[in-house]
């Protein structure tokens, strides 16, 4: 056995997006045990919306849990709300959701495909990813009025409807994207220099990603088939929109990154389907009751599996909401797949991962 | 081979970003921006404020009963609960403007704090001034009601002693 | 949501029996205040469809020791660190400082008298 090193990566760190802390031990340049800490950002999140916020408001605050799957978090809230008020959404509204939701998984990975760039010492490709990842920002500002912070989904419905130029402009520049995209598959899978930094790196097996109930796209490429949109079809009809799991088998950065790149065809396909079928109804089902029992409710963010729980009692203020995000179900993964690499990759490694530190700690 | 050709080239290429300054970003029509208010349509039910998930909006009251709108756009969130709950059209809006810096000068946070604290210190202090005033009133029309009845009594006794 | 209830000392063996890692994912633990009483809950998700949510729950004391289960299900630690960290439950070797400073007060998550 070589001599052990203890060496810190965070809180701050130049390849840490967020406050996330790792203590590798290593022997030379190998990683035996990792430690982690996400004690930076807890913001109190749950206990704000069980004390200050009506059940209404909450909505809005449960999408500033995390900037980039916000509509993620506000539609699961508002879908374990109206659980609780026994209500039904109209179908445009179910559609819309899908959309803003496929829509923001399109950019949260470009984002995360141009961070494991980026981190992978690649930064013409950083650069590349992030010049083709705009469009989805701009979709989402013509359909929701804003870049970030959507404030999509209310209780009972969508606040906005889906003009026809805004769905000619969403088809538009999709036709425009899949070229891009076609090319940034062609990079992602083939460049020689970023193989050598993802290829054979951060593995994790199928039965190691079984053992430790990881989620999201984490999983899906070391083969494991969870996705929430498999599973579930009484909240939002995926099936019906054309959807299909994505998987691979090798488990490391280069599979993560393939997974992302196919999941935003699927993603592409989804809103094509959305668009094309979109049903004509009303946008919110108007109720009066007050929340009451209690109800859980899954749903597929970008990072993958966001579990809401949430308990009402009869009046304006919910009694308990609880919040699982997507990375808190893969922190034990993620401290796993560290073991007998190089530390040097250790920045790609985190980056593959696509940690949400916000929505972990809240 | 080919990504290193194809930088090469893009070294010749236009810059893809816009020029910011000198030609304007994306912005939608119905982009998200300040909260407009309409005084002469409004019915001051003050539902906009109840529904405000920042407390972007306050009302205040003056001792004549007169409320006056307050709006913060440094707090406001843009998400249009208001304009939904309002229930008259056209007394709140949503404007397609962005909300403009905020200035030392303005003491936009702790200036709108104190002046909330006020709003709804003036409100408490309305209610009881006209708690108060109809507790007055209703004490004066008891006291006018059993005047009156000591009247009559006293013009029934009268009479009777009268009749007596 | 299936809910079934347990007890702590029966906690461990109703989950063992339960869990199955190629059928089920642990997807998280939660606590409610019940008054004086608290209710853990385990959440479980099946990967088949139609799946559904288990939730194993149980009322304790305040206080009480909630025995752990991270040798039944391995990722089970971060879920067991949050609680003892945001609601101030006691779980059987788990140490606080993971969700929260070692030194902060612990269950900003309670309801305030």
């Amino acid at each position: 056995m070589g001599k052990q090193y203890e060496i810190p990566v965070g809180a701050q760190h130049i390849s840490l997006l967020e406050p996330l802390h790792f203590r590798f031990t290593t022997e030379n340049e190998k990683i035996v045990k990792t430690d982690a800490n996400v004690f930076y950002v807890h913001r109190g999140i749950e206990q704000a919306c069980c004390s200050k916020f009506k059940f209404r408001q909450v909505s809005f605050v449960v999408g500033r849990v995390c900037g980039l799957c916000s509509i993620s978090h506000t539609t699961a809230y508002s879908q374990v709300a109206e659980k609780l008020l026994k209500i039904e959404i109209p179908r445009r509204a179910k559609y819309l959701r899908m959309l803003v939701i496929e829509l923001d998984r399109i950019h949260s990975h470009l984002l995360c495909l141009s961070h494991v760039a980026e981190n992978s010492g690649f930064e013409a490709l950083f650069m590349k990813t992030m010049q083709y990842r705009e469009f989805s920002m701009e979709l989402l500002e013509a359909v929701c009025g804003n870049r970030i912070q959507y404030d999509f989904s209310i209780v009972g419905g969508v606040t906005r409807d889906l003009k026809p130029e805004v769905a000619d402009m969403i088809l538009k520049r999709l036709d425009h994207f899949m070229p891009q995209l076609e090319e940034l598959i062609g990079i992602y899978k083939n460049n020689w220099t970023l193989s050598l930094k993802n290829k054979g790196v951060g593995r994790i097996s199928k039965e190691d990603a079984m053992r430790l109930n990881v989620v999201g796209p984490f999983a899906r490429a070391a083969g494991l088939a969870v996705d929430v949109r498999n599973e579930t079809e009484d909240l939002l009809p995926w099936k019906e929109v054309g959807y299909e799991m994505i998987t691979d088998t090798a488990g490391d950065v280069h599979a993560r990154n393939m997974v992302r790149l196919r999941e935003i065809e699927v993603s592409i396909r989804i809103i094509r389907n959305v668009i094309a079928g979109l049903p004509e109804s009303d946008l919110v089902t108007e109720t009066k009751a007050f929340p009451e029992g209690e109800a859980t409710v899954r749903l597929e963010a970008p990072r993958g599996e966001l579990f809401y729980y949430a308990k009402g009692n009869k009046t304006q203020v919910l009694e308990r909401l609880k919040i699982k995000a997507p990375t808190f179900s893969n922190v034990a993964g993620m401290v796993h797949a560290f073991t007998n690499n190089e530390y040097a990759s250790a920045p790609a490694i985190i980056a593959s991962y696509d940690p949400c530190l916000s929505c972990t700690a809240r | 081979m080919n990504t290193f050709f194809s930088a090469i080239g893009n070294l010749f290429k236009e810059p893809v970003t816009t020029k910011y300054p000198f030609e304007p970003t994306y912005k939608p029509d119905d982009y998200r921006g300040l909260i407009g208010f309409e005084e002469s349509l409004c019915i001051w039910c003050r539902r906009c404020e109840l529904a405000c998930p920042p407390g972007a909006i306050v009302f205040s009251q003056d001792m004549e009963g007169k409320q006056t709108y307050h709006y913060n756009r440094a707090v406001c969130i843009y998400c249009g609960e208001c304009v939904r709950a309002c229930p008259k059209e056209g007394a709140l809006f949503q404007t397609a403007e962005p909300a403009p810096c905020a200035l030392k000068e303005e003491n936009i946070n702790n200036g709108w704090n104190q002046l909330f604290d006020e709003a709804l210190d003036s409100r408490e202090k309305f209610a009881a001034e006209k708690k108060r005033k109809a507790a007055e009133k209703a004490a004066a029309d008891k006291a006018a009601a059993a005047a009156k009845k000591a009247a009559e009594e006293q013009a029934g006794t009268n009479n009777e002693t009268s009749a007596g | 949501m299936k809910k079934i209830e347990t007890s702590l000392a029966t906690l461990k063996n109703d989950l063992a029996s339960f869990y199955n890692p190629a059928e089920h994912h642990f997807m998280v633990m939660n606590a409610v205040e019940m008054g004086e009483k608290m209710e853990v809950q385990w959440f479980f998700c099946d990967y088949a469809h139609p799946c559904e949510t288990t939730c194993f729950f149980t009322l304790i004391e305040r206080g009480e020791e909630v025995p752990s289960i991270k040798d039944i299900v391995d990722s089970a630690w971060v879920a067991e660190a949050e609680l003892v960290d945001l609601m101030n439950i006691n779980v059987e070797n788990t140490a606080k400082g993971f969700v929260l400073e070692p030194d902060f007060e612990s269950g900003p998550l309670l309801k305030k008298k």
